[in-house]
């Protein structure tokens, strides 16, 4: 997000790098970093799932000083997403999602979204890489200010992927898609360590 | 989630407590929330989906606009829990 918009703040030192990170240009709204008119949510890991840190400005907003209530859809939808890819080394698709609105949120007022795992996934190793029989994995979000007071609530069910079937719906070049499986599998890594040389998702191979 | 052991009022009269600040005893489950002081329309949307994570169900708005007492929410509750409108 530009700065007149409003900034995430993730002040934290363990803030990770999502895999997509390998892909220079990914463009995804939520935290692509690479995009203007986007979020730029940026993550850290939380004892039982993932946060975003973030204060969205008038740019975003709906009624005058109040955030549009779809992007508090987006940011439930981004921490819990992030935090399956992360857990599972898998691309997540959201199959349903609902958001309970509890407060306006305000904007230029610093929020954080903190996202839990609500399905329990099967002993695997590495640890998360297995999938429940359905292949679905709720998740929980909570978005709350400062003062710790809920503003948002949402619930989620997301369908991981293997990266070889997701690609029949993601544009990838065969160089992406093998730094991106590498990614999945990789360890999240926090932002201080050097990302590998990026490439373009739908570069030719 | 509570037990199934565990009465939903009681479940529900200890959320109500805690997002008011005050002791479960103290709750009346008859009592109006709506004219209870501090008890506006954003902590009652709070109790409503803390029940609704404590119990793993989706409460339809019609119902969670509608209802004004602790033994309201209670009947709501029971009632998703029965299959109504359990997620």
């Amino acid at each position: 997000m530009t700065a007149p918009a409003g900034e995430n703040t993730s002040p934290d030192s363990d803030e990770l790098l999502t895999p997509w990170a390998v892909l220079d240009d990914y463009q995804c709204f939520g935290c692509s970093p690479h995009n203007p008119h986007g979020l730029q949510l940026r993550f850290r890991e939380r004892p039982d799932g993932l946060a975003a840190s973030f204060r969205l400005g008038r740019a975003h907003e709906s009624y005058p000083g109040v955030v549009h209530g779809g992007l508090v859809g987006v940011i439930c939808d981004e921490t819990m997403g992030n935090l399956l890819v992360l857990r599972t080394g898998r691309p997540a698709f959201t199959t349903a999602m609902r958001v309970r609105y509890l407060a306006p949120m305000p904007v230029d007022v610093a929020h954080e979204c903190r996202a839990r795992i609500t399905t329990e996934l099967p002993a695997a190793d590495p640890p998360g890489s297995g999938l429940p029989a359905n292949g679905l994995i709720s998740a929980e979000a909570d978005i709350l200010n400062a003062a710790g007071d809920l503003v948002a609530t949402a619930r989620a069910t997301y369908r991981p992927v293997d990266l070889d079937a997701a690609r029949d719906r993601i544009q990838l070049s065969d160089r992406a898609a093998g730094r991106l499986a590498d990614a999945l599998t990789a360890p999240a890594a926090p932002v201080t360590t050097p990302v590998p040389a990026a490439v373009p998702a739908a570069e030719e191979s | 989630m509570p037990t199934t052991a565990e009465p939903v009022l009681a479940t529900v009269t200890g959320i109500v407590a805690t997002e008011l600040a005050t002791s479960p005893d103290t709750v009346d489950p008859d009592l109006d929330l709506r004219t209870v002081a501090g008890a506006d329309s954003v902590k009652v949307l709070r109790m409503i989906a803390r029940i609704e994570r404590a119990y793993d169900i989706e409460l339809d708005d019609e119902d969670v606009f509608t209802v004004t007492t602790v033994r309201e929410v209670t009947a709501v509750v029971e009632r998703a829990l029965s299959g109504g409108t359990a997620a």
